[in-house]
């Protein structure tokens, strides 16, 4: 009796632990879906901002580049991963907006324009982090012991880190500056 | 935005990231946002009106001080019915590895979460010990924010999680345009120009120790890591250089210990004026020509370098990393060996004698402070919340896990 009680609270315990981590790896799957999605949608924003950058000053290379980059997009929703060629365009599109071309031109853009790439390629950094934060945490639980031991992952690929040269342009005054000194009483 | 922020720490009691909540929380009501707080509280009379009491915290030492915590079903019954009534569209959790209201929330909600981490502890062995106990937790947020780069560090390093960047914000209003104290207002400082110029003392009695130039300590006197014997060992030498240089020390601690080792022919220069209500941190920073941080250890951030250059004094400070940092590599203040009195002395003494140069890192400063400003800290922080949120709002997790 005693051990038929032991084995089936073993049983139960196991059940339960086991069933615990699946959820665990449920959300965290849910986690880095979302965080790509936003990563996408930052990269697309990214991508747009270069366009009409491009557009307005006449650079003709940020646009192939910007125009690549977009191209590649639905496809990186579609899939359940990014892949190298992704990285690669979006690489091509950091360089060329940091080209001296570009650096050159932000002079005669307007203000807006230079504006709205440089805060969106600040937010392509921000949205790989969240991605990457999120892959790693999966790749740390489902590279577990256990949850490999019982597929515990089933059949879902562990997803990969979206590495790109992120760094954004690097402007003559400096980082952007918040409007300090007109904005403040007293000041 | 439907915007909850949970505290770990007792609300009435000061500290860092009781602090961080409330500026946080009114920055971002005051540009529009629906904010509510829920936090461990000792009198619920003290609590503003956006925020909501999950309980009183149990002190229990760690880490050198006093961490007061809140764990327990009580709080949690609370924790969970302040998520089913307000159905954020993010949830902001601060120092969520305090086992606390923070750590808390986490457990119980689902969605759109976000943490901030405050603390940076190089060796933290109650990290390290509890990092397979708080996976789960936060494994759930979707965004992590380090307050300092020594607080990213300890968190890649402990629990092996990467975070974004986002200091901490510093309230500039409350300092700016700050008036010297009364004691002081025949000094020409930079930052309070308008006060007696001309005069030997004002209508509140004479100037302490004549009317030089004054150096400013403020923090703990008796805490070797903020280097008041650092600057209690320059003094002397920056004497022969300024002859009239003064010293004004504000913090709390053992007035008399200090005084009992300084020189007898100086004691008259330095006027020991132990601890100072917050209200009145601006009137100390503005007391001074030059604010000197001689700190010794490591700091997680310089948010008293940053206080003081918004009250529009230039800085002196020690050169370890978060000054260094803070200060622009130098450019926004000057910079000295750590625990080298001959070369404070000589940074001292080279402002001192140059108003010109004090004006310029006035200048300076001031543009630092701006990025640091609350509201533009928490502009970036909206970002953040923008960026992860949309899809669903807070709920309260199914598993409670």
């Amino acid at each position: 009796m005693t051990v038929v009680v032991v084995v089936v609270v073993l049983v139960v315990a196991i059940a339960t632990y086991l069933t615990w981590l699946a959820s665990r790896l449920d959300r965290l799957a849910n986690r880095v879906d979302a965080t790509r999605a936003g990563l996408v949608a930052q990269l697309t924003a990214r991508a747009d901002a270069a366009r009409s950058l491009a557009r307005s000053c006449g650079l003709d290379d940020l646009a192939i580049a910007a125009e690549r980059a977009r191209a590649g997009h639905a496809t990186l929703l579609a899939e359940a991963t990014l892949d190298a060629t992704a990285e690669d365009a979006e690489n091509a599109l950091s360089r060329a907006l940091r080209s001296p071309a570009v650096a050159l031109a932000v002079g005669r853009a307007a203000p807006g324009d230079v504006h709205a790439v440089d805060a969106a390629a600040a937010r392509v950094a921000l949205a790989r982090q969240f991605h990457n934060d999120a892959v790693g945490d999966v790749r740390s639980l489902a590279g577990r012991r256990l949850v490999r031991l019982v597929h515990l992952s089933g059949r879902r690929p562990l997803p990969a880190y979206f590495e790109i040269d992120d760094a954004p342009p690097v402007r003559e005054d400096g980082p952007p500056r918040p409007e300090s000194s007109a904005e403040m009483p007293g000041a | 935005m439907k915007i909850g922020l949970a505290c770990p720490y007792t609300w009435d009691v000061p500290g860092g990231v009781q602090a961080h909540v409330r500026d946080l929380a009114e920055t971002l009501l005051d540009a529009g946002h629906d904010v509510s707080v829920i936090t461990p509280v000792d009198d619920e009379s003290t609590l503003p009106p956006y925020a909501v009491d999950a309980g009183r915290a149990v002190p229990v030492p760690y880490n050198g001080s006093v961490a007061r915590l809140l764990m327990g079903p009580v709080s949690a019954a609370r924790v969970r019915r302040w998520l089913r009534e307000h159905d954020f569209d993010v949830l902001h959790a601060h120092e969520p590895t305090a086992p606390s209201v923070s750590l808390l929330a986490c457990m119980l909600a689902d969605g759109p979460l976000v943490a901030t981490f405050h603390t940076a502890n190089p060796r933290s062995r109650f990290l390290t010990a509890a990092q397979s106990a708080l996976q789960p937790s936060l494994e759930k947020l979707r965004a992590r924010i380090a307050v300092s780069e020594a607080a990213r560090r300890t968190l890649v390093e402990h629990l092996g999680a990467g975070a974004i960047l986002i200091p901490n914000g510093v309230a500039v209003r409350a300092f700016e345009g700050a008036r010297a104290l009364p004691r002081y207002r025949a000094v020409v400082g930079v930052g309070d120009s308008d006060g007696g110029a001309e005069g030997h003392g004002s209508e509140d009695g004479d100037s302490p120790g004549g009317d030089g130039p004054v150096v400013v300590f403020l923090g703990r006197i008796d805490e070797p890591r903020k280097g008041l014997d650092v600057l209690m060992a320059a003094f002397p030498l920056l004497v022969e250089q300024v002859p009239d240089a003064r010293l004004l020390v504000a913090g709390p601690g053992d007035t008399e210990a200090v005084r009992s080792r300084i020189d007898p022919s100086l004691l008259g220069r330095v006027d020991l004026i132990g601890l100072v209500p917050e209200a009145d941190k601006a009137a100390v920073f503005a007391s001074g020509s030059v604010y000197c941080a001689p700190n010794t250890g490591q700091e997680s951030f310089g948010i008293v370098l940053l206080e003081a250059m918004a009250a529009g004094t230039p800085v002196v400070a020690s050169d370890i990393d978060a000054f260094r940092r803070v200060l622009d590599d130098g450019r926004a203040g000057r910079l000295f060996g750590v625990g080298e009195p001959a070369e404070l002395a000589a940074r001292l003494a080279e402002l001192l004698r140059d108003p010109a140069e004090r004006a310029r890192l006035v200048e300076r400063g001031r543009a630092v402070v701006a990025r640091y400003d609350w509201r533009v800290v928490a502009q970036r922080i909206v970002g953040v919340y923008e960026m992860v949120s949309g899809d669903s709002p807070v709920s309260v997790a199914a598993d409670d896990t």
